[in-house]
């Protein structure tokens, strides 16, 4: 142990004789079999997804890009914290990597946990060009398991990214098929009303959204670590064992909500950086982020990991068990989500004072919110409830709009994690006063499929520029009717959940429609970064920012070259 | 309270907490079930210090004789709420609920325990003082013992069953030999 420490403590006066690897990774046109269709994709030495990289926290890595395809390619490794000229984004952190070429990114590893990198350039991400990383802390975990896996999940589609991309410029709702129907208005006239199912109406097409948009692509495969749900991955255990799963969600555009029924799962980390431990039966996870659960199985029996999308069109499905070929039944999807009127509540222009007779209350159903008088109190006579903390099954949630129809509920009336739950099991940053605050409305016009933020897309916009030193509070605020997963390059998000010192620490926040997020950073990584929606269709639409950070403690200034050629997500 | 009736109390807990483990057992390992009880310091052979971390013991296993009581010194240095609890897996199983009752109505609080609350009548002549013998609940920073008499062999651990710790893996073995 203190020859580790002192191994580590040289590794960072003298990097050259500390603990270094060396990676090598190719870029490779590959073959994507989902069970239901093939593809041509992209992958890393010869597959997709590519290897997990595994690193040591205090190594010095060196990793060779091979790019054997014809077009250019980069790779970002996604929440490291790094130089930014590793950051891997084309047009911001370096030029990116010509076919042919091999690029040798070097940079320190200082932090652990579960992480992944993906390719920064065109459509290559969607395509299947991305990996997983694990990184083991120099200390000891705060948590103890016996095996582990990784567990990646994307949405492949059977059209290329460039279709649904012109698909969907032409025709926002080609993948959507779950607009209401001639048949869904007049039951909503017969129970609202016709009046206000017409104003419900007329708001809607105000807003240039159609009132299903909870996913704009659907017809996808859920695949978990490159395999269908009939190709069914399974991983191995023997009864008793805790196991840790490292969910990492890879896809282009969707939302998980995540269950293995018959296990509790104790979230340990979210997005590589450990939590205090919280018991959950199910979780959403969103584009880009990562989740470790530690799990239990006492059972001599196979356990279906079941991640449904959010919208519920499509799932992805694996297995835990004892010996391979063992499955357990596969739950089938949920009912649709749909989206109320209170997920509309952060349009600019929506004036809900103009809808007489909109009353909350008939809002639907699926109304989240009314589900909270069914809670039994009974057991609980007595109590004072004004120091309670979130109710545990109740369906309402800080980080939805109130009556919001995404509020996710678990499957088994058990605890869905919220934001809410997330504590830093160790605060990484002391605590302090922003120094300010930037508001960034997350904007789009569904109609002709644009996506950006505070109204001006990626080309028109000016970089966003932050001074070394800061503590910045971005306040994020959602006018669009669609959840984005926005992530920072290089710096750290901290997550506003109202714990204070206590907050999570992220790489990928979601905002959900109609609400205001607000996430703190450190500005302590000198140099020019990505700011953007991971969803690769709003990226590439142009919800996107430079972020530049100006001086910094020594002569590693930000070059105030502009452009380096075209910026990943085919901008 | 006198000596003799905090150990009358103390061995009618642990009669309840034996009943507990043994009920949901399932008959199966039948001696198994019983972790012991307590016991008093001047018979205790011997003083083991347990540190509490975020979210670890140190040490992680200790070694006892069949019958031999042990005095715990049970240290909290980590920044979160701890538990120091001696049972079997079963017993800690139906001790999490309780925990999490605690955690779901303020009682704890991260790193902070509501000693207001925990003295609150819940009916039914319950509360949530979190008084058993066979534990110690501790803030950050607090130190207490707990003296304990191992009874036989069987499936020991000792655990912190505030919620999602002991399932991240918050407990020592406890090894007979």
């Amino acid at each position: 142990m203190k020859k580790t420490l002192v191994a580590g403590a040289l590794g960072l006066l003298l990097p050259a004789i500390g603990l270094a690897g060396e990676y090598n990774l190719t870029v490779d046109r590959v073959e994507i079999d989902t069970g239901e269709f093939v593809k041509e994709g992209v992958g890393y030495n010869g597959k997709s997804p590519g290897p997990t990289l595994r690193f040591k926290e205090g190594e010095e890595v060196s990793i060779n890009v091979t790019n054997n395809l014809d077009e250019m390619t980069s790779i970002h490794w996604h929440g490291l914290i790094l130089p930014f000229e590793q950051d891997g984004v084309p047009g911001i952190s370096f030029p990116g990597i010509k076919p042919g070429e091999t690029f040798t990114y070097k940079f320190p590893i200082t932090q652990s946990g579960t992480y992944w990198f993906h390719s920064h350039s065109g459509f290559q991400e969607p395509e299947g060009a991305f990996g997983s990383i694990i990184i083991e802390p120099e200390g000891r975990e705060p948590f103890r398991y016996d095996r582990e896996y990784v567990v990646q999940l994307t949405d492949k589609h059977p059209h290329s990214s460039e279709r649904v991309m012109r698909n969907l410029k032409v025709t926002p709702d080609y993948y959507n098929r779950e607009q209401q129907t001639v048949g869904e208005f007049f039951s909503g006239v017969s129970e609202n009303g016709f009046l206000n199912t017409v104003k419900d109406r007329l708001a809607w097409g105000d807003m240039r959204m159609m009132k299903a948009d909870v996913e704009d692509l659907q017809g996808f495969t859920g695949m978990i670590n490159g395999k269908g749900p009939k190709q069914n991955w399974t991983g191995i255990f023997e009864p008793g064992e805790r196991i840790r799963l490292r969910f990492i969600n890879s896809s282009a555009m969707t939302y998980f909500d995540v269950r293995i029924p018959g296990l509790n799962m104790t979230v340990v980390q979210a997005d590589g950086n450990n939590v205090q431990p919280i018991n959950v039966d199910e979780f959403r996870i969103g584009v880009a982020e990562t989740y470790d659960v530690i799990v239990r199985p006492k059972d001599e029996q196979a356990y279906t990991i079941f991640a449904e999308s959010m919208g519920r069109t499509g799932y992805a499905r694996a297995t835990l068990a004892p010996e391979e070929g063992m499955d357990a039944p596969v739950p089938g999807l949920r009912e649709p989500a749909r989206l109320t009127m209170a997920d509309m509540g952060g349009m600019p222009g929506m004036d809900h004072g103009d809808m007489p007779g909109m009353d909350h209350g008939d809002m639907g159903g699926e109304n989240a919110m009314a589900d909270m008088s069914e809670m039994d109190h009974s057991q609980m006579s007595g109590m004072d409830h004004s120091s309670m903390q979130m109710p545990e099954g109740g369906a309402s949630d800080p980080f939805y709009a109130k009556g919001s129809g995404l509020v996710p509920k678990a499957a088994n009336g058990g605890k869905f994690l919220s934001y809410a739950d997330l504590k830093a099991q160790k605060p990484l940053y002391e605590e302090r006063e922003p120094t300010r605050e930037i508001e960034l409305r997350l904007t789009g016009n569904m109609e002709r499929y644009t996506w950006s933020i505070n109204g001006v897309k990626y080309e028109d916009a000016d970089a966003i520029r932050l001074k070394y030193g800061e503590r910045v509070r971005f306040k994020f605020v959602n006018e669009t009717m669609m959840t984005h997963p926005m992530h920072l390059h290089g710096m750290w998000s901290i997550l506003d959940v109202g714990a204070g010192q206590w907050n999570p620490v992220k790489h990928t926040v979601s905002v959900q429609p109609g609400t205001t997020v607000y996430m703190e950073t450190e500005v302590d990584a000198p140099g020019q970064w990505a700011f953007h929606c991971h969803l690769t269709y709003h990226m590439a639409a142009g919800m996107f920012r430079k972020v530049i950070v100006e001086g910094g403690p020594d002569s590693t200034q930000a070059a105030s070259s502009e452009q380096f050629g075209n910026v990943g997500g085919g901008v | 309270m006198s000596l003799a009736k905090f150990a009358v109390a103390a061995v009618a807990m642990s009669v309840s907490l034996t009943a507990l483990g043994a009920g949901t057992h399932g008959g199966g390992h039948g001696h198994s079930a019983k972790s012991g009880e307590p016991g008093k310091a001047s018979d205790a052979s011997r003083s083991v210090t347990v540190e509490m971390y975020d979210n670890y013991y140190e040490p992680e296993a200790i070694e006892v004789k069949p019958g031999e009581t042990v005095r715990f010194v049970v240290q909290n240095k980590g920044q979160l709420v701890h538990e120091f609890n001696i049972g079997t897996p079963d017993m800690h199983e139906a001790h999490q609920k309780e925990m999490m009752m605690m955690v779901e109505h303020g009682v704890i609080q991260g790193g902070k325990l509501n000693h207001d609350m925990m003295e609150m009548d819940m009916g039914n002549g319950q509360s949530m003082k979190h008084d058993d013998p066979n534990s110690v609940l501790l803030e950050p920073g607090e130190s207490q013992e707990v003296v304990w008499t191992f009874s036989e062999k069987g499936n020991i651990e000792f655990a912190c069953n505030v919620p999602g710790h002991y399932e991240a893996g918050m407990y020592g073995e406890v090894n007979f030999n």
